[in-house]
């Protein structure tokens, strides 16, 4: 294998701020709803959350990330400890002591004995008098309609103590001009837009990310082979591993990769491009025709040039360079590992392209199907280049966690794919496994075969005949 | 360095990882004139040497294979000496995902244990970053140290300590070490007890997360009353299960071809007794009398293997080995679970602090912000 070196014609600088909320930044914004934003925090920009009101960029800037706030009037904010606060939260907020003493000024029940079922006719306060209050806009108005709520209902003294702060809590979700500021790191973004369309994503869960990028070994300084169709979210995801320093060779279908995620993840362009060099799949297979023949000009030519042709030259010098740098990293191969999530046919991708990933490095291949992987792994078990092709889900289950009344929450989502993990090995031709019983020599290559499909975990017990 | 970059040949001193089975992966230290004996075969370590990582080498009778694999956290994992329950790579990777754990990440890990996980975190956070490992039971902290300088994993700081009773803090020159954490994650019997000492040893200008890694829900409840009394925000328990998936073929047999064949068989069955009742007929006309039941003689008894391989109709290769996929017959690509899956590890109890402070003022603010 050619070592092939390139110098970055300028070293880029990893600046991105991920702890403190920055002015100019994309950030996330979680509504106590539980839907997130995402919102570019211009100077003097005002943010509009719908009901939950309207605040200005500024007033969070400078805060660390994670940061909750109230909205009060004239797009004004003030820092609150959490965006819901539950019942036995001692943190803060005269809100939460009214509350907190308006359930226990009012009665609660033993059990829901009494309690029917009869919709609007409990609740004596009408839509038109919450929006009418709702107008009134101002500070802490969101708590006036709880309380107001809460003491037009009929029979909110017949509920348990239980019962009463779910309702609160509901009603908190409802009314509460409350949000957070969280960074938008992948995992957020990824949520984001799993919220807004999981196909988007490949229906890919945070779990099946994570472990993406574990077993895929991505840190600081390596050299990856990636596929990504998830629009840049798994590319986010080592960037993020690998802090700006390291290589991705991103390898895509059309004119130019799909990488609109990275415009939410405030890495300067000079950084993406320093770390992501982009190919396409014809360049990939077909190096040598989609090389670009460059020469570069005389210098008093260029110096002789209109601006705007100087300008023409060097954008088409440094797309010949951009093309004919991607083209050399996959040449020279050994990458630190291949990573891919695709649409493609796996099983005829990883033939073509498992040749340029290092000895011993990991191959790692998300699917939201299964049976795109089950297939894949029967390619990978009779390839003698892979070891140990193995098939993973991973699911976070998430819990309703209030002490003593610990239970799975009721739903959760049913997918977010399905993992391939195989190492790339290097086979040596002309050794035997040992078998079982005495090895004959026509028999040998059989074993040979046997010992393999067991090593790498194919199926062999019920189906293997007995030497 | 061999778990912070990767290198492509095998030299003399190298950490190597020995894939045997997926059971037994052996990690050894290559040392000229040594041997690994496997029920393998025996193989020299001077075969080794000079290989490329990810070789396959023979034992030294020429039979019997290994591959030579290169050190990762996650085959760490699976071939660590096992001093205590682990974390696996399902629950460490969400964990690593969730808390935002990445390059220069200061991390509080408590008790390191049979540090499965603290080579995962020295891996992700990198150089700049910075893990600080607790382990209270003397002889496994000792083992840990060596392992982690071993390994030369060097942002990783190994503390022997309870935390429950001693806290976190560390003395460094008469001083407190500046710890700053912005992640914990404590896997301990009692992590109610840790909590509260965690105050001093967290980042006062960022958002902390913290995981607690739990196999009972008592600890859990325990744990969340502390971290609400702590002031500890976002609390949210969760649990991880994983699986392995098979790939398998399955044979398609259809049912018109079990039709076809029993059809066959009669066929053939009926065939028999005609035969049989022509022998009969022949032997009285013959003179000779048979008794009911009398066998032909073998010469004359077809072969019954030969019988369903050439003369009947088996579509589905009965009596005969058919090796999953065999292109004669047809096949659908089917999947399983594996056999026992670890249906419980532990609970994650998630939670967050927020230190509750603007720290820059944005009209002093001067970061250039990237657009």
């Amino acid at each position: 294998m050619s070592e092939y070196t390139y110098q970055e014609p300028k070293e880029a600088v990893f600046d991105k701020p991920t702890q403190l909320i920055t002015r100019g930044q994309c950030v996330v914004v979680r509504l106590p709803s539980e839907l997130t934003k995402m919102v570019v925090l211009g100077q003097g920009k005002l943010v509009n959350l719908g009901k939950f009101g309207t605040f200005c960029s500024d007033e969070v800037v400078g805060y660390p990330f994670g940061q909750s706030f109230e909205i009060l009037e004239d797009n004004k904010v003030k820092p609150i400890g959490a965006l819901l606060q539950t019942h036995d939260e001692p943190e803060d907020a005269e809100y939460d002591n009214a509350t907190d003493e308006l359930i226990r000024n009012l009665a609660s029940s033993e059990n829901n004995q009494q309690i029917i079922n009869i919709g609007t006719k409990i609740q004596k306060m009408t839509t038109a008098e919450i929006e009418e209050l709702k107008e009134t806009g101002g500070a802490g108005v969101g708590k006036q309609i709880i309380e107001k709520i809460i003491a037009s209902h009929d029979a909110f003294d017949k509920k348990t103590v239980f019962s009463q702060e779910k309702y609160l809590k509901r009603k908190q979700q409802k009314y509460l001009r409350r949000f957070t500021i969280d960074y938008a790191g992948p995992s957020q973004v990824l949520q984001f837009y799993y919220q807004k369309d999981p196909s988007r994503v490949l229906d890919m869960s945070e779990e099946s990310l994570g472990m993406m990028m574990n077993l895929a070994n991505v840190r600081q300084g390596g050299k990856y082979l990636l596929v990504d169709e998830t629009g840049g979210v798994v590319l986010y995801a080592m960037m993020e591993r690998m802090r700006g320093e390291g290589m991705i060779v991103v390898a895509h279908e059309n004119e130019h990769p799909n990488h609109s995620v990275m415009a939410h993840s405030n890495y300067s362009d000079e950084l993406i491009d320093s770390v992501v060099k982009p190919i396409n799949w014809l360049q990939f297979f077909d190096p040598e025709e989609e090389k670009i023949g460059w020469t570069d000009f005389p210098q008093d030519i260029i110096d002789g040039m209109t601006g705007s042709k100087r300008q023409q030259y060097y954008r088409r010098k440094r797309r010949a360079t951009d093309v004919n740098h991607a083209i050399n990293l996959v040449e020279s191969g050994n990458f630190d590992a291949l990573i891919v999530a695709t649409t493609l046919h796996m099983p005829s991708l990883v033939e073509k392209v498992l040749e340029k990933v290092g000895g011993s490095r990991p191959m790692v291949f998300y699917s939201q199907f299964k049976e795109t992987l089950v297939q894949t792994q029967h390619v990978m078990a009779k390839d003698l280049r892979v070891l140990a092709p193995t098939i993973f889900e991973t699911r976070v289950r998430p819990y309703q966690t209030i002490p003593g009344r610990i239970h799975p929450v009721m739903s959760m989502r049913g997918f977010g794919g399905y993992l391939l993990w195989a190492t790339r090995v290097f086979p040596k031709e002309g050794i035997t496994a040992v078998g079982r019983g005495i090895v004959r020599k026509e028999n040998r290559k059989k074993q040979k075969i046997e010992a393999l499909d067991e090593l790498s975990g194919a199926p062999t017990e019920e189906s293997t005949p007995e030497v | 360095m061999s778990f912070t970059a990767y290198k492509d040949t095998i030299e003399e001193g190298d950490f190597v990882f020995c894939w045997i089975s997926r059971e037994i992966i052996k990690p050894i230290h290559v040392k000229a004139g040594e041997v690994l004996g496997t029920r393998f075969g025996i193989f020299s370590h001077d075969d080794m040497i000079g290989s490329l990582y990810g070789a396959q080498i023979s034992s030294a009778k020429g039979y019997g294979f290994i591959h030579l694999l290169h050190p990762s956290p996650e085959l760490w994992t699976l071939s660590l000496p096992h001093r205590t329950q682990i974390v696996y790579t399902p629950d460490s990777s969400y964990i690593t995902q969730r808390l935002g754990i990445t390059v220069g990440t200061r991390v509080i890990e408590a008790g390191t244990g049979s540090a499965s996980f603290s080579h995962s975190f020295a891996r992700t956070i990198g150089r700049e970053g910075k893990l600080f490992t607790y382990e209270f039971h003397e002889p496994r902290y000792v083992e840990a140290k060596q392992e982690l300088e071993e390994h030369g994993l060097t942002n990783v700081e190994i503390t022997h300590r309870d935390v429950c009773n001693g806290g976190f803090e560390i003395e460094e020159n008469g001083a407190s070490k500046d710890i700053r954490a912005n992640a914990v994650f404590l896997d301990l019997p009692s992590p109610w007890t840790a909590i509260p000492n965690l105050s001093s040893v967290i980042s006062k200008d960022s958002r902390v997360g913290v995981c607690c890694f739990s196999p009972c829900i008592e600890q859990v409840t325990k744990t969340v009353e502390a971290l609400m009394a702590h002031g500890w925000s976002s609390i949210e328990m969760v649990e991880v299960s994983a699986k392995r998936w098979e790939a398998r073929k399955q044979m398609v047999r259809r049912v018109d071809d079990a039709v076809e064949r029993l059809r066959d068989v009669k066929r053939r069955k009926d065939a028999g007794i005609q035969r049989r009742k022509d022998d009969i007929a022949r032997e009285a006309l013959e003179g000779t009398e048979p008794s009911i039941g009398d066998k032909r003689p073998a010469s004359e008894t077809p072969q019954p293997e030969e019988k369903t391989k050439e003369t009947g109709f088996n579509p589905f290769g009965k009596g005969v080995r058919v090796r999953d996929g065999d292109p004669q017959w047809e096949w659908i690509n089917v999947s399983k679970v594996e056999s026992d899956i670890k249906s419980h590890t532990s609970y994650l109890t998630f939670a967050y602090m927020d230190p509750n402070i603007r720290v820059v003022n944005p009209v002093e603010e001067v970061a250039e912000i990237i657009a």
